[in-house]
């Protein structure tokens, strides 16, 4: 659908400001009330998600006057989704589609931002979202022997992901998983060498064709090897693997599954046991695209019904972002043995953002970081010794708020501490 | 009509390069208006030193908070206040709160909640501000509109800092009118404009007894949230009446007997807007709850201290009730349903699905006055909404209207409303002259609505009250920076 699709969905904003925050009743006291990064680091209603609509149903109708102003409303935004959750609440419209598609539009326009280019072109030379990238994809599975998916029939072929694959800061991402798979005697197989970026972050940016490049490459690799099931540790892979490719026709019958669910799913059939005892307080930070932008996607296609209600034939179905993945993360951890989980303020479908999505890492690193110390401090707040994450992105952007405030916060990733615990 | 380099910079130079922007890209988000600039002040001495600028050059202005309705006059200075949103006390001894604008009533309430204290919503809902003006679902026991104002800090047109009642010979908040300058008919203007000229950085707003939990046990996903248990000595309940005589016999009687915490006159078309989670869902619930009544009815929550006043007021409620035919709605008698709607309108976060959701707008007449003869004027506007419901221009809710009562039943407020689609101008049209002719009925019936106007209408009929305002707001704003209209939530 394009942004002219969405032209009912932008006029039924009524600029109540509930975009803002998380959804009225689950406001418990004065601080983290806000959900919103965008307007709560800019204070412009214009950042909000309404005012993001508001814009762009204005330029649908007067024509479109790109200035700066305005593109730094657009790339100025992590595309995660807060905003439509708790204007769902109580609405039946599309909140986070339209604000996608109108930085669709500012991409084909030619109005983009310098760092996302740059990003993306990297993206077109080494196939991969981490700026700079050097080596081969697979380098981080040297001397492990695993199982080429490409080459070798496998039950799971686990997607590694642009930056667990590229910074080496986060290899122990990818082989602490290996050791659980190993250990819960998966026949799995990576794809290495020949693995590519999902595309996910590339449409997150705005360039939806080099999405849809990356999708068509991963799936016809996956068709050729035959594979049924993909396991993730990235929550942007999850999302495009899962929901973008479903979106465009281009997923099939391949079952996605991020390593929380599996590992959920594993332990659920005795295949794995955790029996070690990790000592530590945590609380869980939900990643966007594992939670709220993780639900599956909802094909549709309608009409809206002439008359008083904004309403379609066949009915639509929004999706809340209630169907995302927030139970097998939260299971796995409480399965660890010494460990306690204390949940934060702004959780699962309202939670607060890392700050890395949308481009937002790359174009505005200092938002990204202001976005996550925010986290950070209310992660302090629950007395927690640790915040837990699902995604190599939150795990990057937390650390980076974490040095910069001078938190005694630890950060790890969910992987890391089943592999603590086996 | 960009402000000259000279004049943006001298505001500049008060809030900061990040602060102000003139920029036509952020305009749409600021209702369409030709404006002049959006400026974002942090504190009182910002929001003075802007209007000093707005009165040397002239412009004028408007403060808005969260802001989701309002008129600007092309080349308006729009204060966007959000930046002013500090919780600055919460006095449990003397019973109030004092905030600044972009406080949202659902932080102020959250915070209040823990120390066993509540305060008056506006019906709007608590995305909007927590300071001054409106009423609500809990009126019964809050009271509403000035009822709840104290101490006022309060930037004049001119830009001077006025502090009102208690807070004009102390530092202290806990009384409005006294000792000190009251204002409070300037400050607190109900009738039309109905806003005051000139910015409010601060009020103390009265709190209330909360005999309920420090906070509800919400479970579920958005946006079905539900409570995991009733909390002890709450209960949720909604009475339809053969007759509106009837129903109006049970209110008075349970004002009589304050034993209320809210009594809201939903129609079942609003409980159906609460207890749903989409349009669709909203249609068959209407249907299915409009066999169910009877007639009229309201919704009322009763909010014990104890298990025995818990158990008192319940004995007292059925009594009325019955004496007066009334019939319990067995839909909210469910635990699940009677938890969102306890959670729903004390919180009072369901108001955008009451108002917004089905068609994207709602006008609205809103009437004060004794419930037993508004609800009369109600039922003609009802009635002259059902040429409008046949054509299709508004959304069917039988017609209804609803209310509540106010410091238990003493006061009320009558409102009945069209829900429509904005983008349909022959509906807008339609339900602009039903608001035009109804509102003018009420003020011929002599009746207070407070769509009515122009005020050289309706002035004359109330002691010209406005020419005595013109000649207050001549004297508080002689530059002419503060234009009417406009409404700060």
């Amino acid at each position: 659908m394009a942004l002219e699709d969405y032209r009912g969905d932008m006029d039924m904003c009524c600029r109540c400001s509930a975009c803002k925050f998380v959804p009225m009743q689950k406001v418990k006291g004065f601080q983290y009330a806000n959900v919103c990064p965008s307007i709560s680091r800019y204070n412009f209603h214009a950042y909000s998600g309404g005012g993001r609509l508001n814009i762009a149903a204005s330029m649908l109708k007067n024509g479109f006057n790109y200035t700066d102003k305005l593109l730094d409303i657009v790339y100025n935004c992590q595309m995660c989704g807060a905003c439509g959750v708790s204007c769902n609440y109580a609405m039946d419209m599309e909140v986070l589609e339209p604000i996608s598609e109108f930085r669709l539009k500012c991409v084909q326009d030619g109005k983009t931002n310098p760092a996302l280019n740059k990003v993306i072109a990297g993206l077109r030379k080494t196939g991969s979202m981490v700026p700079g990238a050097k080596g081969k994809r697979g380098a981080w599975a040297a001397g492990l022997k695993l199982k080429d998916a490409a080459k070798e029939k496998v039950d799971v072929l686990f997607h590694v992901g642009c930056l667990t694959s590229y910074n080496k800061d986060y290899w122990k991402l990818a082989k602490a998983t290996v050791k659980i798979l190993q250990k819960a005697g998966v026949n799995f197989g990576i794809a290495g060498d020949a693995e590519t970026c999902c595309g996910g972050r590339a449409y997150q940016m705005g360039y939806k064709e080099d999405f849809l490049n990356q999708a068509k490459k991963n799936m016809a690799m996956i068709k050729k090897a035959g594979v049924k099931t993909l396991v993730t540790g990235c929550a942007d892979g999850y999302q495009a693997f899962k929901v973008l490719y479903d979106r465009y026709n281009l997923k099939g019958n391949l079952e996605v599954l991020h390593i929380s669910e599996y590992i959920a799913q594993l332990i659920a059939k005795g295949k794995l046991k955790l029996n070690k005892k990790v000592n530590l307080n945590v609380t869980y930070h939900d990643p966007c695209r594992l939670g709220r932008l993780g639900e599956p996607w909802i094909h549709w296609k309608g009409k809206k019904i002439p008359g008083d209600r904004f309403v379609f034939d066949p009915p639509k179905t929004y999706r809340r972002g209630t169907q995302g993945v927030y139970e097998p993360p939260r299971d796995v951890i409480k399965s660890i043995p010494g460990i306690k989980l204390t949940e934060m303020t702004r959780i699962k479908e309202y939670s607060w953002c890392c700050g890395a999505g949308g481009g937002v890492n790359e174009s505005n690193p200092g938002f990204a970081t202001w976005t996550a110390k925010e986290r950070i401090e209310e992660a302090a707040s629950t007395g927690a010794e640790a915040i837990v994450t699902a995604c190599p992105w939150c795990e990057k952007t937390l650390n980076e708020a974490v040095r910069e405030s001078g938190s005694s916060l630890k950060v790890y990733d969910i992987v890391e501490l089943v592999e603590k615990a086996i | 009509m960009a402000l000259s380099k000279e004049i943006y910079k001298a505001f500049e130079d008060v809030v900061g390069a990040e602060n102000i922007c003139d920029d036509p890209a952020i305009m749409p988000a600021y209702h369409s208006a030709e404006l002049e600039a959006v400026i974002l002040p942090k504190d009182t001495a910002e929001v003075q030193a802007i209007v000093k600028l707005c009165n040397k050059y002239k412009l004028p202005f408007r403060p808005v908070c969260t802001g989701w309705t309002g008129m600007f006059p092309k080349g308006t200075i729009y204060l966007d206040l959000r930046r002013m949103n500090r919780i600055i006390e919460i006095n449990e001894k003397n019973m109030y709160a004092v905030v600044e604008p972009y406080v949202i009533s659902a932080q102020l309430q959250a915070e209040l909640m823990k120390r066993g204290l509540n305060f008056c919503i506006k019906g709007a809902g608590t995305n909007c501000s927590a300071l001054l003006r409106g009423h609500g679902h809990m009126d019964q026991t809050t009271s509403g509109d000035d009822r709840n104002h104290l101490a006022i800090e309060w930037v004049t047109p001119e830009g001077d800092i006025v502090r009102s009642g208690s807070l004009g010979s102390s530092d202290e908040w806990f009384c409005g009118d006294g000792p000190g300058p009251s204002l409070r008919a300037i400050l607190t203007s109900a009738v039309p404009p109905g806003v005051t000229p000139g910015v409010f950085t601060k009020a103390a707003v009265k709190l209330y007894h909360w005999p309920g939990p420090p906070s509800f046990p919400v479970v579920g996903k958005s946006p079905k949230y539900t409570l995991s248990e009733i909390p002890p000595n709450l209960m949720a309940r909604y009475y339809s009446f053969p007759s509106v005589e009837k129903m109006w016999q049970a209110e008075i009687a349970l004002g009589e007997a304050e034993i209320c915490y809210e009594l809201m006159g939903f129609n079942a078309a609003m409980v159906a807007c609460n207890i749903t989670t989409c349009n669709e869902e909203e249609e068959v619930v209407f249907e299915k709850m409009s066999k169910e009544v009877q007639g009229p009815g309201f919704f009322v929550i009763i909010a014990g201290n104890s298990a025995e006043d818990f158990s008192y007021k319940k004995k007292v409620l059925e009594y009325i009730v019955r004496k007066a035919g009334g019939k319990s709605l067995k839909t909210v008698e469910d635990p699940e349903v009677e938890g969102i709607l306890l959670c729903q309108c004390i919180r009072i976060s369901a108001s955008i699905r009451e108002t917004f959701r089905a068609g994207g707008a709602f006008n609205s007449i809103p009437i004060m006055g004794q419930r037993d003869l508004t609800i009369k004027w109600a039922i003609g506007a009802g009635k002259a909404k059902e040429p409008l419901i046949k054509e299709g221009y508004i959304v069917d809710d039988g017609g209804a209207f609803f209310g509540w009562g106010v410091e238990q039943g003493h006061l009320g407020k009558t409102e009945i409303f069209c829900k429509f689609d904005p983008q349909n101008a022959v509906a807008k049209k339609a339900v602009e002259d039903w608001q035009k002719s109804q509102t003018a009925r009420a003020f011929k019936e002599r009746y207070f609505a407070s769509t009515m106007g122009p005020q050289d209408e309706i002035g004359p009929a109330l002691s010209n009250y406005h020419l005595w305002w013109r000649k207050l707001v001549k004297e508080l704003d002689p530059n002419g920076v503060t234009p009417e209209g406009g409404a700060l939530v």
